[in-house]
């Protein structure tokens, strides 16, 4: 391949042109963002006809996008992180101790991977009002209550990555090295393991803020004040009953991938990274 | 010992990081109380389907704080989730103060949740009829009436060749030879068999025993003159224009508004469709004409509710805002004008009114309506689980007319006996 | 290497409590209540009817076909994401110029959901592809695929394999990327080319890449739901309504709580078998450390 610079380009030239033609869906909702309900009808694949800001303005204002953003924005980092780091700790103790439990808890986090949502959500919700019952805990229409929710909810694919790579990719020997050295099971999972499932940890990243950033059906059920709503709710205004404002919705979608867009570029660079790290068992 | 104590400490660091880091939403206080000023304060909560008037009752409830000092706090959903959410909400008590409820179904699901709001003063100005009920108490309070009927471009239909069934088929069959949409139809259930199929039902002289013969197989809808006569519409869609299965509301609206539709079988509230069109002719809403059918159907798509979970307080509350919407001006206001609703109450009237919502209007001050037996009479959620995949098999294969009409009649009486 | 028990718990309580408060418990509940007949409501009369729930289900003709749909769908498709899935991760992880601006193109799709998806997607297969039909003559193949039952069951492939593939590609490039470079090098030096170094080097090395993957699209098709109801709404006729489609019209649309909750349950057991023997399967055939 080296040898043919010609050729490279002629490859890289179609891989580019595969991608827009895969992203064609994409495309139409961002021109559709620029048109009026009249002009949408009339073509719906055509450029708009001018570059009116005006859905986008109208998007930004009627869904109070700031105050959705910082608690999109919140909700993401904290119940991320959280998921990381407990996901992280329980899975590589799972795989260090193989004991009958640790074998029973994995499964039921997988399994659990697998249930529909809707069938757990009303008995979730009268758990979590009793909880706040019980414990003057406010689980519903507050973000803590849903991040907490979120953890028990990414707790399953958390794990199931961790395991694997760590399974497959941190070698005993190191740990066994480290405790000789004097590390505390602490310091050795922190210390040690932890920087090496750097490019696993990306990845975990990276799934869990799509799925939180557009989650749309579990906010809507714990979260009903107004100066809660996430992004994914805040959309919801504009689907109405008999009319649904597309251009508007689609200016709202733009403004929400965004962030993510930038997010996973910044990203990108760490599991690359990641390349070195991961090379100590080489 | 000193394991589980630190399990629990760092459980609870966890939790309080993840309360803290988020602001601790508080919980929707409800607490009233008379402040000095004799003023009324606290608050209550509103959630209700039509997110399309949600800008206008966020300022309605800002015009409510203002005049009285109870606070309004709107919450929002998208329109095709608001009852699921509902349901759930109320399960875990946490349920909204006032709220809405579109289907008698609906309405007797949630019998135990409905406070009896029949001490209101101004229900005796509306329509017994159209006011909810629910074992001898009186829970729901009409939002507004909406009807559907044909809405036709007044430019190139006349009512009169509108006015037989035959007389519609052949209008359909036309307009196909020349290539354009004779009666527009559209792939949501609604549009597509709920609404239309109501008409043959409402018909009826009896629909609501009508309604339990067919349950029941003492009747077939296949071999009832009304439904036979709606077939021959539904062949005439079928053979002489684009599958309505490939058409979406906007675009069926979008068709209209452009003159290539000469008729789209709607309701009023498409009217809000148009307006980014730049629309040349007068439009009107005629009824659908099968057995020699005169009146448009005219029903409450949904009633406000109070919740009885609610402290009596905000129960009290919530009351004193309903009296306030229906009788207070800047109430009313909102109702007729700024939601654009359709008045219920005696006396009230709207200054603009689209041309649809006035011919629905007329239509009720006349009298002269049919009423929506899909919302009162047909089982929970057969328009969107049985009949929408009846027209689907229909419209997408060579079935005969009297097999769907057949197919209909089974999704009843499978639907009633689940 | 000995580990003590309190490091164990202090390790996995805090997660494993979280789980069992929001997942665990609430499971169990459901599962108590497919033995009521019930509405839903927390008010309503809860009717104790044994396993009947259960038995209705066996003559359930409707939800036993939808059940055989979404096991054929998931098939098909666990396999064109992973392997499309793969295909990209290879590309972009070689040193084409173009593969950062490609991978982030890539993972796009998935971030398109609810009803906008089936907008945007029903145009496509709607309009443009009958504007394809008439322009090449093909009118067989390229019409309005979602008023044929085939056809839109091919639709729902479609949609699903273009939203996850991206989502997929995700996860293998972490384990392309995580394959150290020495080894790639000491197989060209080796002579092995392009292909060669990827079938018996980088893929053997990824396997646990592959375990993860299978696992989550087979469990994100089995589950498939948002793409049901926006794309085809589970027509023409039935002919795609999922399994989650059909329980979430039991349970809210005719309020058949129980029978909805039991349906859950049947359908869990089948999936947990599926889904644990091609854990167990590929499993094996990983590369421990």
């Amino acid at each position: 391949m080296k040898k043919n610079p010609v050729g490279k380009v002629i490859i890289n030239i179609l891989v580019i042109l595969f991608c827009c033609i895969y992203l064609f869906p994409v495309y139409m909702v961002i021109v559709n963002a620029f048109k009026s309900r009249a002009e949408l009808y009339e073509n719906i694949f055509a450029l708009p006809s001018s570059l009116t800001l005006t859905y986008f303005q109208g998007a930004l204002k009627k869904m109070d996008f700031i105050m959705a953003f910082k608690n999109s924005l919140i909700v993401t980092i904290v119940a991320v992180l959280i998921i990381v780091v407990l996901s992280a700790m329980t899975a590589w103790m799972f795989v260090r101790s193989r004991n009958k439990l640790s074998k029973i808890l994995y499964n039921m986090l997988i399994l659990t991977m697998l249930i529909p949502f809707q069938t757990i959500m009303m008995p979730l919700m009268q758990e979590m009002n009793q909880f706040g019952k019980l414990f003057g805990i406010p689980f519903k229409d507050s973000l803590g209550g849903l991040i907490f929710m979120y953890v028990g909810f990414g707790a399953g694919m958390g794990v199931f990555l961790f395991h694997g790579f760590i399974k497959s990719s941190v070698p005993v020997s190191l740990e066994e090295a480290a405790i000789i050295d004097g590390c505390n099971i602490w310091q050795l999972f922190w210390r040690i393991v932890f920087p090496i499932l750097k490019s696993i940890t990306v990845t975990v990243i990276i799934l869990d803020v799509i799925w939180i950033w557009n989650d749309y059906l579990l906010p809507s059920l714990t979260l009903t004040s107004i100066k809660n709503k996430t992004i994914p709710l805040a959309m919801s205004l504009f689907f109405g009953q008999y009319n649904i404002e597309w251009n508007m919705a689609m200016a709202a979608l733009t403004f929400t991938i965004i962030p993510v867009i930038i997010f996973y570029l910044l990203c990108q660079k760490h599991i690359i990274k990641g390349v070195a790290a991961g090379a100590v068992k080489g | 010992m000193k394991i589980g104590k630190i399990v629990s400490l760092f459980l609870t660091a966890v939790l309080g990081t993840s309360m803290l880091l988020s602001g601790c939403g508080s919980k929707g206080g409800s607490d009233a109380s008379n402040s000095e000023d004799g003023k009324a304060t606290g608050k209550i909560t509103i959630f209700q389907q039509k997110t399309e008037i949600y800008d206008q009752l966020k300022e309605m409830a800002a015009a409510y704080e203002e005049e009285t000092g109870v606070e309004v706090e709107v919450w929002q959903i998208s329109g095709d989730d608001y009852y699921q959410n509902l349901k759930t909400y109320m399960s875990s008590e946490s349920g909204p103060t006032v709220f809405s409820l579109s289907s008698s179904t609906e309405i007797a699901e949630m019998s135990d949740y409905l406070e009896d709001i029949g001490d209101l003063g101004f229900l005796d100005k509306i329509n017994d009829d159209l006011i909810a009920k629910s074992s001898g108490k009186t829970i729901g309070i009409p939002m507004t009436a909406e009807g559907f009927g044909l809405v036709y471009n007044k430019d190139l239909v006349s009512a009169d060749t509108i006015s037989s069934t035959d007389a519609l088929v052949s209008l359909i069959q036309e307009a196909g030879t020349n290539n354009m949409t004779g009666l527009g139809l559209s792939q949501e259930a609604y549009f597509l068999i709920g609404q239309i199929l109501n008409t043959p039902f409402a018909l009826q002289e009896d629909p609501v025993s009508f309604c339990q013969d067919v349950y029941s197989g003492k009747v077939n809808i296949a071999d009832v003159e009304e439904f036979k006569e709606l077939g021959k519409v539904f062949e005439a869609i079928k053979e002489s224009q684009k599958n309505p299965m490939e058409v979406s509301y906007d675009q069926n609206c979008g068709d209209f508004a452009t003159g290539k539709a000469q008729m789209i079988h709607q309701g009023n509230w498409c009217y809000s469709l148009f307006s980014s069109y730049e629309v040349d002719f007068d439009m009107g809403m005629a009824p659908l004409p099968i057995a020699g059918n005169k009146s448009i159907a005219v029903g409450v798509p949904s009633v406000w509710c109070v919740n009885i979970d609610a402290s009596d307080n905000d129960k009290q509350l919530a009351k004193d805002f309903l009296n306030w919407l229906y009788t207070s001006e800047t109430g009313t206001d909102y109702l007729t004008n700024k939601f654009g609703f359709i008045p219920v109450v005696d006396g009230m009237v709207s200054e603009n009114l689209d041309p649809l919502s006035s011919a629905v209007s007329d239509a009720i001050a006349e009298g002269d309506i049919i009423p929506w037996t899909f919302n009162e009479e047909w089982p929970a959620g057969i328009i969107t689980t049985y009949l929408v995949q009846n027209a689907q098999e229909y419209f997408s294969s060579d079935m005969t007319t009297d097999a769907f009409l057949r197919a209909l009649n089974d999704s009843f009486v499978t639907a009633a006996n689940e | 290497m000995k580990i003590k028990k309190g490091w164990y718990a202090l390790f996995t309580a805090p997660l494993m409590i979280m789980f069992t408060i929001i997942v665990i418990i609430p499971f169990f509940k459901g599962m108590g209540y497919s033995l009521v007949s019930w509405d839903g409501l927390a008010k309503s009369e809860k009717v104790f009817v044994g396993v009947s729930n259960y038995t209705k289900i066996f003559s359930d003709k409707q939800f036993l076909t939808s059940i055989v749909r979404t096991t054929a769908f998931t098939l098909i498709t666990v396999v064109i994401v992973n392997v499309l899935a793969l295909i990209f991760a290879v590309l972009v992880t070689t040193k084409l110029k173009v593969r950062n601006v490609a991978r982030t193109m890539l993972f796009l799709p998935y971030l398109i959901g609810g009803l906008i998806l089936g907008y945007i997607w029903q145009y496509v297969l709607g309009d443009a592809m009958s504007a394809l039909g008439e322009m090449t003559g093909l009118t067989n193949v390229f019409f309005n695929w979602l008023v044929d039952k085939d056809m839109a069951f091919c639709a729902m492939i479609l949609v699903s394999m273009w939203q996850m593939a991206g989502y997929m590609m995700i996860v293998y490039i972490a384990g392309l990327e995580a394959i150290s470079d020495d080894v790639i090098e000491a197989a060209q030096v080796d002579g092995a080319g392009f292909w060669r170094t990827i079938m018996n080097i980088k893929l053997p090395l990824i396997m646990s890449s592959i375990t993860i993957c299978l696992f989550l699209t087979l469990s994100n098709c089995f589950k498939i739901y948002d793409v049901n109801v926006s794309l085809t709404g589970g027509g023409p006729n039935n002919a795609t309504e999922m399994v989650s489609m059909n329980i979430f019209n039991e349970i809210f649309t005719k309020s058949h709580f129980g029978y909805g909750q039991a349906k859950a349950i049947v359908f869990f057991v089948i999936i947990a078998l599926i889904t644990l023997i091609q854990v167990k399967v590929t499993g094996d055939k990983e590369v421990s450390a």
